[in-house]
């Protein structure tokens, strides 16, 4: 009904964060960065001022009471660790209508029990993200439920997308996105690592080598994104016969690289549905 | 136009059969010679109805297109033996592992002054007319010289021009590849069996597995790994199978396999330069003495037995 109606506009959007944490400040740095939402518009509750500091230099408002946050959103983003959230549910929920967007940002924590935890009537979406938002090159995957349509979706969506490449998926996907992506920011951190280690061993300065470990997985993934070719063909294309990348990926294979990588997206991955049981 | 092969061992009888069955050759415009009478490709060869004959000689002089199908510490006594009977019509094309083109012309210069050499790496399917065959042509043979003998291998599957510094790794890809091949089909047939399939059934899945995939990579533009994806389904069973094959450094494995081969090829090809076998006139019984002697040959027969003279050899 008419109650469920609510500008969709997103600068006239009032969004709110529940935590304030570096999940939270992730996202609205970047939804502030590609100006979708002005700062005033965005208020975040925290139980102390450690993180809210940041958030006001920003330009946010801040709060310590959750339910002020729920009372003055539309798009409530719920971004506390996840023993907290139980308690924080039973708090707000009296204040939680049917106008309410609540897109929950916590690891481990399904729709069922975010819905089970919130009046029946209330739109649930879950999200993952990862670091990267920050410098609005994340990768997010979201899923909605019961009462989510097609307008709320495509919201967050296109909110949301600015802060990199978001995707609605099945929520089954959720924790494979956390293993590849979410998780998967570390693996490429220790990778880059090892690569300009290596460049010391050789003789290059720490620093110089670091920049260009970076600026290199930079490079490979904006073709990769931009070309849409399969990395086997831009790995091929890269490897003159008999000479330096194929010696190098040789020494790549012999150390089973791939099946390493492989086990790390599983392990990950096993471990977040390990911790959304318990 | 008639063809020769000096040697009747399994690459002479792999060609000749490939040719007669594409349809390129009748079997009596072949001839083949070898000193040993008792290979069972020399029966096989005559029941072709290949001309078979003991005398080097003959085959040289009744052929336009000469194969030399031996070993290749062989090549040099061969050449010695026939070097005179060379005329400028004739096409001598080495499939010798490691001889190089340079050394051929040399033994055959002081008997013909502008030899016609190819030389050329094939492999064992020819014999069903799936050969993978790369070519390179020596300084006296022309464009039609080595157009003549892409035709003629053609005949029994791919054939390509290359230059003479790539054949070491042609060996160690597609000259070794067919036996990378059979282990790996010999394996996966036992995990068949291992999963409850009977033997042969295993093996003719295998088999057709492999040659099914071999055919699709071929007729296709995707890349090999995005044929892969494209049976991979997410969480599926071919996933989790090929996460094994990279935990066990499959790849590397197969990287290493042609490195190998190709690094072998090479040693042999030096050790072949130095000469370290004492000419000596060829008659059977001397050919026994020369394989216990030479450590190169004892070694060469692991990397091309099947292609060589081999009278010990088992079909």
């Amino acid at each position: 009904g008419a109650w469920s109606r609510v500008s969709m506009e997103a600068s006239e959007l009032w969004v709110g964060f529940v935590g304030a944490g570096r999940m939270a400040g992730g996202l609205v740095r970047g939804l502030l960065q590609a100006g979708k939402v002005p700062a005033g518009n965005i208020l975040a509750s925290a139980p102390s001022d450690k993180n809210l500091n940041a958030w006001r230099e920003l330009g946010c408002r801040t709060t310590h009471c959750n339910l002020e946050v729920v009372h003055r959103s539309t798009l409530v983003f719920l971004a506390t660790k996840p023993h907290i959230l139980p308690g924080v549910l039973e708090e707000i929920r009296p204040a939680v209508g049917s106008h309410h967007i609540v897109v929950s940002l916590v690891a481990g924590v399904t729709i069922q029990t975010l819905q089970r935890l919130l009046p029946p009537w209330t739109k649930v979406l879950r999200i993952m993200p990862n670091l990267p938002c920050v410098v609005q090159a994340g990768a997010m995957v979201f899923s909605r439920g019961n009462n989510v349509g097609d307008e709320e979706a495509t919201l967050l969506k296109s909110l949301l997308s600015s802060c990199g490449l978001c995707e609605e998926v099945p929520e089954s996907y959720i924790d494979i996105h956390t293993g590849l992506s979410g998780s998967g920011v570390a693996y490429v951190y220790l990778f880059a690592e090892a690569l300009a280690e290596g460049a010391v061993k050789m003789g290059m300065p720490g620093a110089l080598a670091s920049r260009i470990a970076a600026q290199t997985l930079l490079g490979a993934a904006k073709m990769l994104l931009e070309t849409g070719e399969h990395p086997a063909k831009l790995r091929g294309d890269v490897c003159t016969p008999g000479g330096t990348t194929i010696y190098a990926l040789h020494q790549l294979e012999k150390g089973a690289l791939r099946a390493t990588v492989m086990n790390a997206v599983e392990a990950a991955t096993n471990r977040a549905c390990d911790m959304a049981k318990d | 136009m008639s063809v020769g092969f000096i040697g009747a061992g399994q690459l002479a009888f792999a060609l000749a059969r490939g040719f007669t069955a594409a349809g390129i050759l009748a079997a009596h415009k072949i001839t083949a010679s070898s000193p040993d009478t008792d290979l069972p490709t020399v029966s096989r060869l005559r029941k072709m109805g290949v001309n078979f004959t003991v005398s080097n000689k003959d085959t040289v002089k009744s052929s336009d297109v000469l194969f030399l199908a031996v070993k290749p510490p062989i090549i040099p006594f061969i050449l010695e033996e026939v070097g005179p009977d060379i005329e400028p019509r004739h096409i001598v094309v080495s499939c010798a592992a490691g001889v190089t083109i340079s050394s051929i012309e040399k033994k055959l210069s002081t008997f013909c002054p502008t030899p016609k050499v190819i030389r050329c790496m094939t492999n064992t399917p020819v014999i069903v007319r799936e050969g993978a065959t790369v070519y390179a042509t020596g300084t006296h043979a022309d464009v039609e010289d080595g157009k003549l003998l892409e035709q003629l291998m053609a005949s029994v599957g791919f054939c390509t021009e290359v230059e003479e510094d790539l054949i070491d790794a042609v060996t160690g890809l597609s000259g070794s590849g067919p036996a990378y091949a059979f282990t790996a089909l010999d394996a996966l047939a036992d995990g068949g069996v291992k999963m409850g399939l009977p033997r042969r059934l295993a093996v003719r899945l295998g088999a057709q597995a492999l040659l099914g995939a071999a055919k699709m990579l071929l007729e296709s533009e995707q890349h090999p790994g995005q044929l892969k994806d494209n049976v991979c389904s997410p969480g599926g069973a071919t996933i989790h199978a090929l996460h094994f094959l990279e935990s066990g450094g499959f790849r590397s494995l197969l990287i290493n396999a042609v490195e190998a081969s190709c690094i072998r090829t090479r040693e042999l090809q030096h050790l072949a330069d130095q000469e370290k076998i004492s000419p000596a006139a060829i008659k059977k019984t001397l050919l026994d003495k020369v394989k216990l002697e030479s450590p190169s040959l004892s070694v060469a027969s692991v990397n091309k037995v099947s292609l060589f003279t081999n009278k010990n050899k088992k079909n």
